[in-house]
């Protein structure tokens, strides 16, 4: 079918419906038939779509949206290692405080916390660098958000190591 | 005399029509393993005769996803592969189960005629 026949009948369902569908939607019908028969179908379904909703749950989202992508171990799990990195300094300055300390006591051979920041961080590249293979060929504008995301937590475990010569 | 005997079948007999449940048909579809919008359309033409519309298709796709039978895999270049849940094969055997019972009782009547 015409892309642009496709695009226009796409149009004719509700939003929330385009919003889940549409995309994927428009790709089936290009690639299919534009025949008489197969236009009026849509149009009726349209139709039906807006005069009588999909009851249930409020649509899913799109299997490549940002939110689902997100839900994925292999981008979330480099956010969660970051922020548990993050928690080891702060329970080490804790301990730190609690001690008498004034900040993070330092050992001569670096720590445990030292040494479990350092696996959650450099363990992290693994499962980062998967993520980048599979998903980026098949959602790039959304995996390129999720792996900012990702640098941004790395970073702001990085931090206080940078700036308090931890 | 046996009315069974005299079947017609709907490729004979446009009139007879075709047996649509579109939610079900995808569901017997999505049995054998996940598929793409195209490929299910052909399935379903095998298995009944039924070819649904583009907009039929998504119709009960929609549906069925709402209800948590079915649910979406990742992409595959521009084509989008579904496959049935556990809830949706439970519903599935379910549903053809009846409709064979029904499909029993109907043909016993018809065979006492």
């Amino acid at each position: 079918m015409n892309p642009r026949l496709a695009h226009l009948l796409t149009c004719l369902y509700p939003r929330p419906w385009r919003e889940r569908y549409g995309e994927e939607f428009e790709a089936f019908l290009q690639s299919g038939p534009g025949d008489l028969q197969a236009m009026a179908n849509v149009v009726w379904s349209a139709l039906h779509a807006r005069l009588i909703p999909t009851r249930g749950n409020p649509m899913n989202q799109s299997p490549n949206s940002f939110r689902a992508i997100l839900k994925h171990p292999s981008a979330f799990l480099p956010l969660a290692m970051s922020l548990a990195a993050l928690g080891v300094l702060a329970c080490a300055a804790i301990y730190g405080f609690l001690q008498g300390a004034g900040g993070i006591i330092r050992q001569p051979d670096e720590g445990t916390a030292a040494h479990l920041w350092q696996i959650l961080m450099a363990g992290q590249l693994t499962v980062l660098l998967y993520f980048a293979v599979k998903w980026l060929p098949r959602a790039p504008k959304q995996t390129l958000y999720v792996l900012a995301l990702q640098a941004g937590a790395a970073l702001a475990s990085m931090a206080p190591v940078y700036f308090l010569n931890l | 005399m046996r009315s069974t005997r005299n079947v017609v079948h709907p490729e004979e007999d446009p009139k007879i029509g075709y047996f649509s449940d579109p939610p079900l048909l995808v569901l017997a579809s999505l049995a054998n393993g996940p598929k793409h919008g195209h490929a299910m359309i052909e399935d379903i033409a095998r298995l009944c005769g039924t070819r649904l519309g583009p907009g039929t298709l998504y119709g009960a796709i929609a549906r069925l996803e709402q209800q948590g039978w079915i649910e979406p895999l990742p992409a595959e270049d521009r084509r989008q592969p579904y496959r049935i849940t556990g809830e949706g094969l439970r519903v599935l055997r379910a549903k053809l189960t009846t409709l064979q019972q029904f499909t029993k009782a109907g043909l016993r009547r018809l065979e006492s005629l």
